[in-house]
């Protein structure tokens, strides 16, 4: 159980700065997710956490103590790998017992160790197999159940879920979260997948060039960026941005009622939040790109203007392409962002 | 241009059967996409078309040419393969013109059409670049372009994204259906993502363990699966199913769900094809498609999980042991251990049955 | 987004830093082991640089660091330029490279294409296909010298093929000695040769063999095309493990030969051997031998600078 904190940490490597003047606290417990695209800094944050980097300015925190020259060993955090680094050669049970036994743990321990880590994380069932006769997600369980019985302050974990099925993704993502609870342990969750970071996260961070951008719940980031860049990081399909002259003013396509904030550049709508309609001689006309049914969702793009526009709809609806379509959008949805990218609130 | 045929294809490795006998047809022109989980028997079948295995009984047709006996460079396949297999130590130019070299074509002709397919591709400023240290992106677009230079009648994708971050996938997706519209191609695409198969597929061949499970639209497969294998497979996520027995009552069927209480009354055409099921049922309901109602009403069940991702929300439920999911908007407020009750669109049910797992379909 | 992107988000410095840290502690651990390797090698090289500028020998009386009483300056030098015998030594060894190298190479490239592949008893062939090598260079020796008696089995097979008897005195030729001895020579170093290229050949990506056979390449194509660039730096490494041994070319050829008949197969191994033990004048042989280093050196840092080119072009 720990509290890590960073406190105006900068980590460089030559030239290149790869964690710039970063602060956060992940909360005793809590599923705490990096996010940010590839080279944001997300790996060097869990090595400078391991100890296997140490930050060239500023102080990291575990439960109040500073840690920056305390060993990888003695920081007590386990890391649980891409590739998960299962042992080939033994089954699960001797994978699990292995930490334990290489520390010359009493027999006594390991097996209550090993039996309150396999309850759980439901393995007690593959416990004698090998880890090729596994499932994914049981090679999962099984590579988290023998960092477990370490008994380590907190978890880190560097995209654990990517190489499993699409299907398979969804269900883990959930499983984890229960076990994170379950294990009552603090996790710090590196992934590049915004679905699976704000479904599991807690709360998460969002990085751009080695500097946090943000950090919240993931609901309240996604309704309230602040900037264009964070709003684009999260929801598929991304946010769609639009210059302030296409919304409002007189070349405006779309419509939007009442006045945006002074400074407005870009004005940011989610595509969920885009009405689409048969067109009836109001509202904005756009003529449909391309359409794509997922089932109980649908996305569709749309050429307003010369500018493509991505709208997610409910359901099934009968819009075809190449079709004229009207289309509105809700003002008090959309987004306000000045010339630098940061949010606006409207007065 | 070609379509392909697939007649009572086999393939077997020693005692185990990788694919029990497989009947599709591509159209020509046609996307389709052989959809399902690892082992499934979707890439032997591409491994077959393409020639790299041979059938163990059957016969593929290209058009109405049997291709039994056909070396797989004689067969006018352009195949892309999961690491797109770029030849790293040749510039993109040298990948692209390497089939015409081999067939020592004409320089002019050569030169022709590496323009022709580079522009297409937006391949020309980097021709002479080392293949490798390129993006993944520009390198599905060398491994596809390095195939169309062979004009072959037909393009076998074997799942081009699994090695692509999350984040550029959607951007990959929408230049592949790009790419597909320009050249017109018969598209064979392998994939174990159903996300990837709806957005981008004319048609959908769903595989489980070597059987074809169902062929259709994407929306044929998500609206009216023919089994449960292709209900829960389909969807993100998948479709709930709960065990249930048919009840005559006065007013009409219901399917008794045990802990969560009886289904509203079925209409007339499932009542009759639930009645066609020898034991119980399964009882089959898209997450999207449900409505919150007051108590009293519906399925009670309670939140055991919600994860709220961007504009959906996704509630996990359970009862005695029975889950289930919802999909409602983001701005839907459950919390967990809430209590909440759930009817299933009256259009939305499907039914199967328990035994088999076929879809019981209104007849 | 575009292309460096798509890597994992290690930063792409660390690693020089760390191998700068990791490097310190390195030099200062493996120190005293360091040393001892220096003066290992570097004694002996300057002793024999010091011993070649005398005229020092053995029956001289005089201890080696008194060898100085001896001094004749470069005069070894000059007369290794003008020794007849040292030279055409050298152009046997030569030849023997030149006719042996390539003949081990084609063959082991020509085995490791074959066991590229999987084809029954492939365990079995491999294993008796590389047992040459384990072979004891001296026994290998004996065994050759006893095949090519003039009452042994070659002769004896040769009589058999050509229906009249055949009685060569193979290792009395100084010709035929000399084939003898490249026989030999190639039994027995063509497994390392195969060892080498199947590792190489068996390094080529699968998916690009078959990427290009879907686009019409054929065998010899895709061997020309795929093969053969991917292979380079092995194929570098491999011919010059070769062309060094050749150099050192002796045991076998010895107890075959003896480097004659007469100094037909007198190699320059043989011949410093020789001049050691038999001429006793080893300022004179310590001259020899550090020419052919210095030949040999300056040989090998051109073909690994040009190896590190390609390397760093491809």
């Amino acid at each position: 159980m720990a509290e890590i904190s960073f406190h105006n940490v900068t980590k460089r490597y030559g030239q290149t700065v790869a964690v710039d003047n970063a602060s956060f606290t992940v909360a005793d417990n809590e599923f705490f997710c990096l996010f940010g695209p590839p080279l944001s800094g997300k790996t060097t944050m869990l090595r400078l956490i391991l100890g296997l980097e140490r930050p060239d300015e500023g102080e990291i925190l575990i439960d109040g103590r500073r840690v920056n020259e305390v060993s990888p060993a003695r920081r007590n955090i386990a890391m649980v790998f891409q590739n998960l680094a299962l042992f080939p050669h033994m089954t699960a049970e001797q994978n699990v017992r292995f930490p334990l036994v290489e520390r010359g743990e009493a027999e006594a321990v390991i097996g209550a160790r090993l039996k309150d880590a396999a309850a759980k994380l439901h393995i007690g069932h593959v416990l004698h197999k090998m880890p090729a006769q596994l499932s994914g997600g049981e090679r999962q369980r099984v590579a988290i159940a023998r960092a477990l019985v370490r008994d380590p302050v907190a978890f880190l974990m560097d995209d654990p879920i990517s190489a499993l099925d699409a299907r398979l993704r969804e269900e883990t993502r959930v499983e984890l979260k229960r076990i994170q609870r379950e294990a009552g342990r603090t996790l710090i969750y590196v992934t590049h997948d915004q679905e699976e970071a704000m479904s599991v996260a807690d709360r998460m961070a969002i990085l751009e060039r080695g500097a946090i951008r943000q950090i919240g719940r993931p609901v309240d980031i996604y309704d309230h960026p602040a900037s264009a860049y964070v709003a684009q990081l999260l929801g598929a399909p991304a946010m769609n941005i639009l210059p302030v002259a296409m919304v409002q003013g007189g070349g405006g396509v779309i419509r939007l009622e009442g006045l945006a904030p002074a400074g407005t550049a870009e004005i940011g709508i989610r595509p969920e939040d885009i009405r689409v309609g048969a067109h009836d001689g109001h509202g904005a006309v756009a003529k449909v790109w391309e359409v794509e049914p997922l089932g109980g969702t649908t996305v569709v793009t749309l050429d307003v203007g010369g500018r493509m526009l991505r709208a997610l709809m409910r359901g099934q609806p009968d819009i075809r392409v190449a079709t004229a379509v009207t289309l509105s959008v809700d003002l008090g949805r959309a987004h306000f962002f000045g010339a630098g990218g940061q949010a606006l609130r409207r007065a | 241009m070609t379509a392909i045929r697939l007649e009572n294809l086999v393939k077997r490795f020693g005692g185990f059967t990788a694919l029990k006998s497989m009947d599709l047809s591509i159209g020509d022109g046609e996307f389709m996409a052989l959809l399902g989980p690892s082992g499934c028997g979707k890439s032997t079948t591409m491994n077959m078309i393409a020639g790299m295995e041979e059938p163990s009984e059957g016969r593929i047709l290209f058009g109405d040419r049997d291709m039994a006996g056909v070396a797989m460079g004689r067969r006018g396949v352009g195949f892309v393969f999961q690491n797109y297999a770029i030849f790293t130590h040749m510039t993109v130019r040298q990948n692209l013109d390497y089939g015409l070299r081999m067939a020592r074509s004409p320089k002019a002709e050569i030169a022709r059409r590496t323009a022709a397919i580079a522009d297409l591709l937006q391949l020309g400023d980097l021709l002479d670049r080392p293949a490798s240290g390129l993006s993944v992106n520009i390198l599905q677009r060398v491994a596809i372009g390095r195939s169309a230079m062979m004009e072959p009648a037909i393009f076998l994708l074997d799942e081009p994204l699994s090695n692509v971050d999350a984040a550029f996938r959607a951007v990959m997706r929408t230049e592949l259906k790009h790419i597909q519209r320009e050249f017109r191609q018969t598209m064979v695409y392998v994939t174990h993502d159903q996300l990837e198969a709806m957005t981008m597929a004319d048609r959908i061949a769903v595989m489980d363990h070597g059987v074809l499970q169902q062929v259709g639209t994407p929306l044929e497969v998500y609206n009216n699966p023919a089994n449960v294998f292709v209900a829960r497979f389909i969807g993100a996520p998948g479709m709930n199913l709960l065990a249930g027995v048919p009840v005559e009552g006065a007013e009409g069927l219901r399917i008794d769900l045990g802990a969560l209480g009886r289904s509203a009354v079925l209409d007339a055409p499932l009542a009759a094809a639930a009645r066609r099921a020898k034991g119980g049922v399964q009882f089959g309901f898209r997450p999207e498609q449900v409505d919150l109602v007051a108590a009293g009403a519906g399925l009670g069940m309670t939140v055991g999980f919600v994860e709220r991702i961007g504009a959906r929300t996704i509630v996990h439920l359970e009862r005695d042991g029975i889950t289930a999911k919802a999909v409602f908007d983001n701005d839907t407020r459950v919390l967990v251990g809430d209590l909440v009750h759930l009817a299933p669109h009256p259009g939305a049910l499907r039914l199967f049955d328990a035994a088999t797992g076929a879809a019981l379909r209104e007849v | 987004m575009t292309s460096a992107e798509i890597s994992k988000d290690m930063p792409a410095r660390p690693a020089a830093r760390e191998a700068d840290e990791g490097a310190r502690l390195g030099l200062r651990l493996t120190l005293p082991a360091q040393l001892l390797v220096l003066f290992i090698s570097v004694f002996p090289l300057l002793m024999q640089l010091y011993i070649s500028l005398t005229d020092w020998s053995p029956l001289s009386g005089l201890g080696w660091p008194r060898a100085y009483e001896l001094w004749n300056g470069f005069a070894n030098y000059v007369d290794v330029a003008g020794d007849g015998r040292l030279w055409s030594a050298l152009g046997r060894t030569a030849l023997v490279m030149v006719v042996c190298v390539p003949v081990e190479f084609l063959l082991g490239l020509a085995l490791a294409t074959l066991f590229a592949d999987s084809f029954p008893g492939k365990r079995v062939f491999y294993s008796i296909l590389i047992m040459p090598m384990m072979v004891v260079p001296a026994v290998a020796g004996y065994m050759f010298y006893m095949l090519f008696q003039s009452g042994g089995p070659v002769n004896d097979i040769l009589s058999s093929l050509l229906g009249m008897p055949v009685t060569v005195a193979w290792l009395s030729d100084p010709m035929l000695a000399m084939l003898a001895v490249m026989v030999a020579d190639i039994w027995q170093w063509t497994p390392l040769m195969f060892l080498i290229l199947l590792a190489g050949l068996v390094g080529v990506p699968e998916d690009q063999m078959k990427a290009a056979t879907l686009l019409g390449a054929s065998p010899w194509q895709k061997f020309r095309t795929i093969v053969l660039p991917r292979m380079k730096t092995i194929i570098i490494i491999a011919l010059a493990i070769r062309v060094i041994e050749c150099f050192k070319i002796f045991d076998t050829l010895f107890i075959m030969t003896g480097g004659g008949p007469g100094v037909a197969t007198e190699t320059i191994s043989v011949y410093i051997y020789k001049i050691t033990t038999q001429d006793l004048i080893w300022g004179y042989v310590a001259a020899i031998a550090l020419v052919i280093l210095l030949v040999l050196s300056v040989a090998c840092v051109w073909a690994i600078k040009r190896m590190a080119r390609k390397e760093r072009a491809a």
